[in-house]
């Protein structure tokens, strides 16, 4: 049993930063290891030195405190702090240890460690956080997809995704700039992806509506569709069905 | 709706009905005495008997009008119960007019009968006369009231719309602006306190609206200020305002609050997902008709997710069109580099004011 929390703050605003600090500094459960201004330095940082804890603002410069939590390979324990009340659920449908509302007091912020450490105790230091992102939560459609690739995080606007193919436990997402892989379900991108812009064609293939040229009978019951770039794609039956429901052919 | 006779509604259309008849048996009387060579007694009561009799029961026609409205009934029924009332108020009327004659002048009886056809016609055709004019005007008032009805419609919905439109602060800035204090007051209190007082005297700003829709550009500007130095407290180095304005336009008018969701929406994009320092540029012009004000600010078009116009700009938009009942007096350009609002805010000419 870790005697201290290793914790990063994740946080761009360097007085919310401070103050988190103040709070913390007499604490003997927390020893901050690091601080990260934006949601970019957030996940390499945590991805390298590998936290207990996290405590994490939602709304931040490039990436959102959600968008982070996808692309690390490293799972510690999660604690929101924002200004924003409307992302609570969604924050605990990720497993969050808890979740601050700015502003808050010093008893709120240390209740919440004890909590955390209790946890800790109890469950060891890997939290599920982001293996909960599965499950796209119903509010508002994806605008954007963030993923990694070794060392680079890309931000792929969904008018940019060209179509979706699922690779085993990972989809490839394929876009004018190029593929990318990512760690999620062709069911979560399904959810995930505008209806009216996005079919899903074949078990395979979630194809852009604006992507396809043609739709080919190469058999008596079998369809391809065709790309703009002459790419190929098999339909399945539900597919073709799909595909008549949005083109209303 | 008005279902109380028009006469006791309006008392000088009483009086005008009144004197119209009187003069009119005055004028028949005169033709009746000079021209058909009458008695003076025989023409008054052949005038009582044809004319203030028909005055005197045509006023209830009113109410055949009135539950016959020409808007709810099919043309049948108005016609069948027009009918009907014309034959019951035309035999009331020669019933009288009889009785009237039997009684004081039982004389003219012989000469009453020979022109009995002509009588009875002529009550048709002073009912359809009565008819024409009661509908008028009960179409008179109705268009009275749906005028004054739809005015004070106008005025309540512009009321509520301009309440909602109203750039409410966001609370999020709110609640993040709370924050950079709890933080201030351990490290530098008095940068604290004077965020509390910039805080204070923005909220005092926002709520006041009531009392008056516009105030001065000057005032505006100055409470924006407000605004842009609490995000720099919170910002710092990153957010950098600056300002190049005409001082002739500082006494135009503005509707108050227009400003600011303009800054939120450049902070938002420009200011919140820069690393680097952003500059967020107000450029104001004015002549007498016209106060132009440019807001420009840079921004990273990869970031911004392309969710269309914001709910602030779309606010203002309306608000511009329920004041100067033009929506185009707001201009964006967006050259995925730079995003520009352009706010073209007309100013009382003497011909308008």
């Amino acid at each position: 049993m870790p005697e201290k929390l290793r914790t990063i703050i994740v946080e761009d605003e360097e007085l919310a930063r401070n103050l988190m600090k103040s709070f913390l500094s007499q604490n003997d459960k927390i020893e901050i290891i690091a601080e990260c201004e934006n949601g970019f330095e957030g996940v390499k940082t945590i991805n390298e030195l590998k936290p207990d804890l996290v405590f994490l603002d939602i709304q931040m410069p490039k990436i959102t405190g959600f968008e982070l939590l996808e692309l690390l390979e490293h799972k510690p324990q999660i604690i929101f702090a924002t200004a924003y009340d409307q992302f609570a659920i969604k924050a605990f449908e990720f497993n969050a240890a808890d979740y601050l509302l700015k502003p808050y007091s010093k008893d709120r912020l240390l209740e919440a460690v004890d909590k955390v450490f209790e946890r800790v105790q109890k469950e060891g230091i890997s939290s599920d956080v982001a293996e909960r992102v599965e499950n796209y939560p119903k509010e508002d459609f994806l605008d954007r997809v963030v993923v990694k690739d070794r060392h680079k995080i890309h931000i792929i606007p969904v008018d940019h995704i060209r179509y979706v193919e699922s690779m085993d436990d990972y989809v490839m997402i394929y876009s004018t700039e190029g593929r990318h892989m990512k760690q999620k379900t062709m069911h979560y991108f399904e959810d995930a992806l505008n209806p009216k812009q996005f079919v899903r064609i074949h078990r395979s293939y979630i194809v852009k509506v604006g992507e396809i040229n043609e739709i080919q009978q190469y058999e008596k019951e079998s369809y391809i569709v065709i790309l703009h770039d002459k790419t190929k794609l098999k339909v399945s039956k539900t597919g073709y069905k799909n595909l008549k429901e949005v083109l209303n052919f | 709706m008005e279902f109380r006779h028009p006469f006791l509604n309006n008392p000088k259309l009483a009086l005008f009905y009144g004197l119209f008849w009187l003069v009119s048996a005055l004028i028949m009387m005169l033709i009746l005495v000079f021209a058909n060579g009458l008695g003076y007694w025989g023409a008054i009561v052949e005038v009582f008997s044809s004319i203030i009799v028909f005055a005197i029961v045509g006023t209830s026609i009113w109410y055949v009008v009135r539950f016959s409205t020409l808007e709810n009934n099919s043309a049948v029924r108005i016609l069948l119960s027009h009918l009907i009332a014309a034959s019951i108020i035309v035999f009331l009327y020669m019933y009288l007019g009889v009785v009237l004659i039997k009684l004081l002048n039982p004389a003219a009886i012989e000469w009453m009968n020979r022109g009995f056809v002509n009588r009875v016609f002529g009550g048709y055709m002073m009912y359809v006369i009565y008819v024409v004019f009661f509908y008028a005007v009960n179409y008179y008032y109705s268009f009275k009231e749906k005028v004054r009805n739809e005015g004070k419609l106008i005025a309540l919905v512009k009321e509520a719309e301009l309440h909602a439109l109203k750039s409410q602060i966001n609370p999020h800035f709110l609640f993040n602006s709370l924050n950079s204090i709890s933080s201030l007051t351990m490290t530098n209190p008095a940068r604290a306190q004077e965020m509390v007082i910039n805080l204070s005297q923005l909220m005092r700003y926002s709520l006041k609206h009531d009392q008056s829709e516009k105030v001065s550009f000057k005032q505006e500007l100055e409470n924006n200020n407000l605004y842009l130095q609490i995000e720099k407290v919170r910002f710092g180095s990153k957010l950098e305002p600056v300002f190049e304005i005409d001082e002739n336009c500082l006494k135009a008018e503005i509707p108050n609050m227009i400003l600011q969701p303009i800054y939120e929406n450049a902070i938002k994009y420009g200011v919140y997902e820069a690393t680097e320092p952003v500059e967020i540029k107000t450029v104001a012009r004015c002549n007498g008709e016209l106060l132009q004000i440019i807001i420009s600010n840079p921004y990273d078009a990869n970031v911004k997710s392309k969710k269309g116009e914001g709910i602030g700009l779309r606010n203002i938009r309306d608000r511009m069109q329920i004041i100067y009942g033009n929506p185009y007096l707001l201009k964006l350009e967006d050259n995925k580099k730079e995003f520009k609002v352009t706010l073209a805010i007309p100013q009382k000419t003497k011909q308008n004011a």
